[in-house]
């Protein structure tokens, strides 16, 4: 796992740790490395202080040949277990006498090295010379040959101490990290549940607890009050949209009762128009001159269109209130049933319908029924200055829409793209009255069962070139 | 360097006399061959041991600060009688120096003419007058020294003893320090210590 993805806490304390045990690790490295430098110097010292007792003693027995006591003299040594070699030379610089007793030549030097100690080859080895009168020539040389084995004793313990003393801060180092880091990380991480409980349960209600006056104190209590703000304004929002709400509804509820006892209200004098035409028309229509006969069936076309008109508004505004009564619904059967029914509008015309095999959907019938009703009228009445006249109900999957796309396409006179937008508005009609009957409300009615059924509705066309209305009718 | 060297030791003035006319260069070449013709005949074995040990005493022993008029004058060391080292000890004790004390050699015949010695060597030529030399002796601070067996039982300081081809000390140390002389510890040692009356 990457460090940056490791968990705060662990992080806190890989940090803690790791720093000091950096620190520690080279305190001990630099303290060893002092030690090393200033043990050999010490060794050094030592072992020039040693050679001087011992040639000091010597002198006696090199000067006047006595190898016996040289030897006496040396073995004096063996108190120093880390001397493992050591000779005396005579004044020309022949091996004289040598510690200890039995050591082979090999492990002497043949003649004497220059005076003074130093390390070679793992070990400390050096000359002094042998003088008894300061100023006088040498009488002879000693050499001396040490081991690191001081040393290396001494390095060891420090190593082990070293190695102790890491492990114990560490052990230290651990407990208090573990400490410590909860002091960042326990603010942090309950920020963080907070957090993650806020999203996901859109909880604005719930609260960060707050550990310190720090910067992650601070940072809690603008978490908080952030929340707090949210809350409010959630609040606020809600509140506000519940009133709208209610004053639309209340608003629309104006509207459409004021709507349907208008219509009502204008159907009882549009009756008594008709009534009353028809009369004159059928009974009296001897008495009339043909002028006021045609003045007459002009006023009972128009009535009967206004009549048609209220009806319309009425099945309109009626839709808004019914509650949708969905029910698996076969959509192949209901299009063949409407085009059926359509066949008397088109009845003198050369019409090819084609249906294709629709799905069932779940959905109002009777609301359906009404959609298929008007795009199919529509199809029929635009296309029929075509010969044939093609109209055709067919079914696409699109990519972007999850439920199946219906459509009913026509050959006919099509519309100009660019009025696309209003086409679905009601009382907007694209074509003039006297050339296409219709009151503007169809396709407004359309839309409002396609959208209460929650899905979609959009048309394709061109000028001459036909039109195609798409909508889907999802589940729920 | 060679030629003052030469007129330092004292037994080849000879040498120089007889060239003295001759130019210097002639000299000086023939300073190296009578230095040659001393180290042709060197004394035997012994004897350069011996001469080794007389000039290592300088060094072992103390004399009393009366024994030298300065801190330059020489320490003499004497030999008395016969001479069985020769000119090794000249070259031996030549450029040598105790501390800033150089050294000098000299030769005695007689008893009387000792004045202003060190460290006397008492050649065996003399063993049968121990008992008249070494009571004039007395009194004056010299490290008496011989190889002669009765030596130290009529009162000598130090004996060298031959044993088994080694060359040992006998030192009598009440004669020395009687005389103001300190022989250091470390010669003692490898000494054997004798009283006056005994070897």
């Amino acid at each position: 796992m990457r460090f940056q993805n490791t968990p705060i806490r662990r992080k806190l304390m890989t940090m803690i740790l790791g720093t000091s045990g950096v620190v520690l690790f080279l305190t001990c490295a630099a303290f060893i490395g002092y030690e090393f430098l200033t043990y050999r110097r010490t060794a050094i010292r030592e072992l020039s202080t040693l050679g001087e007792i011992i040639a000091t003693q010597s002198t006696g027995a090199v000067a006047f040949d006595n190898p016996h006591d040289a030897t006496e003299i040396l073995s004096a040594l063996k108190a120093e277990r880390h001397i493992v070699a050591a000779c005396l030379y005579d004044k020309q610089g022949r091996l004289f006498s040598r510690y200890p007793a039995d050591l082979p030549d090999g492990d002497l030097p043949l003649a004497p090295m220059p005076d003074g100690y130093r390390f070679i080859d793992g070990r400390l080895v050096g000359c002094t010379p042998l003088v008894q009168v300061k100023g006088s020539d040498r009488l002879g040389t000693l050499y001396l040959g040490s081991d690191m084995e001081a040393m290396y004793d001494r390095l060891r313990l420090y190593g082990g101490i070293a190695v102790l003393v890491i492990a114990l801060s560490s052990t230290v180092a651990y407990a208090l990290s573990r400490f410590f880091q909860r002091q960042i990380s326990l603010p942090i991480l309950a920020l963080a549940d907070t957090a993650k409980a806020v999203s996901d349960r859109r909880d604005y209600s719930v609260r960060a607890t707050k550990h310190g006056t720090d910067e992650l104190g601070l940072l809690t209590e603008a978490f908080n009050h952030m929340l707090a703000q949210i809350q409010e304004q959630n609040a606020v929002l809600e509140k506000r949209v519940r009133e709208r709400t209610a004053e639309l509804e209340a608003a629309n509820d104006e509207l459409e009762a004021f709507g349907s006892s208008a219509a009502h209200d204008l159907r009882t004098p549009l009756r008594a128009i008709k009534g009353f035409t028809d009369v004159l028309l059928d009974h009296r229509v001897g008495d009339l001159p043909p002028e006021a006969k045609r003045y007459v069936a002009l006023i009972r076309d128009g009535s009967a269109q206004m009549s048609q008109l209220i009806e319309d508004l009425l099945s309109f505004s009626r839709l808004g209130r019914r509650e949708l009564a969905r029910q698996t619904l076969n959509v192949e059967r209901l299009a063949r049933e409407v085009l059926k029914e359509l066949e008397g509008e088109y009845r003198g015309h050369r019409v090819q319908t084609r249906v294709a095999q629709l799905p069932d959907v779940d959905a109002d019938p009777a609301l359906v029924r009404v959609v298929f009703v008007n795009l199919l009228s529509n199809a029929l009445k635009y296309s029929r200055t075509r010969d044939p006249a093609v109209v055709e109900v067919g079914v696409v999957q699109k990519s972007d829409e999850p439920s199946p796309v219906f459509f009913v396409r026509d050959n006919g006179v099509g519309f100009d793209m660019s009025n696309a937008d209003k086409l679905f508005g009601v009382f907007q009609r694209l074509h003039l009255a006297h050339e296409f009957e219709g009151t503007g409300v169809g396709l407004a009615t359309v839309r409002r069962i396609v959208e209460r059924h929650g899905g979609r509705i959009w048309a394709e066309a061109a000028q001459d070139a036909g039109a195609t209305f798409f909508f889907t009718l999802p589940k729920d | 360097m060679a030629f003052l060297t030469a007129i330092a030791c004292g037994g080849k003035w000879w040498v120089v006399g007889r060239w003295w006319t001759v130019g210097l260069f002639v000299l000086c070449a023939l300073r190296a061959t009578a230095a040659d013709s001393a180290a042709v005949a060197p004394p035997s074995a012994e004897y350069q041991v011996k001469a080794v040990f007389l000039f290592n005493f300088a060094q072992f022993a103390e004399w009393p600060a009366r024994a030298f008029a300065d801190a330059r004058v020489p320490l003499v060391i004497g030999i008395l009688g016969d001479d069985p080292f020769g000119a090794y000890l000249d070259e031996l004790v030549k450029n040598e120096k105790i501390g800033e004390r150089p050294l000098a050699v000299r030769r005695y015949r007689e008893v009387k003419d000792i004045v202003g010695c060190h460290i006397l060597f008492v050649s065996r030529s003399e063993a049968a007058r121990f008992d008249r030399i070494i009571p004039v002796l007395k009194g004056q601070s010299i490290l008496t020294i011989s190889d002669a067996d009765a030596f130290t039982r009529h009162g000598g300081m130090v004996r060298f003893v031959t044993d088994s081809g080694k060359i040992r000390l006998r030192i009598n140390v009440e004669a020395a320090k009687a005389c103001g002389l300190t022989i250091s510890s470390k010669i003692i040692r490898p000494a054997t210590i004798v009283t006056a009356g005994k070897d």
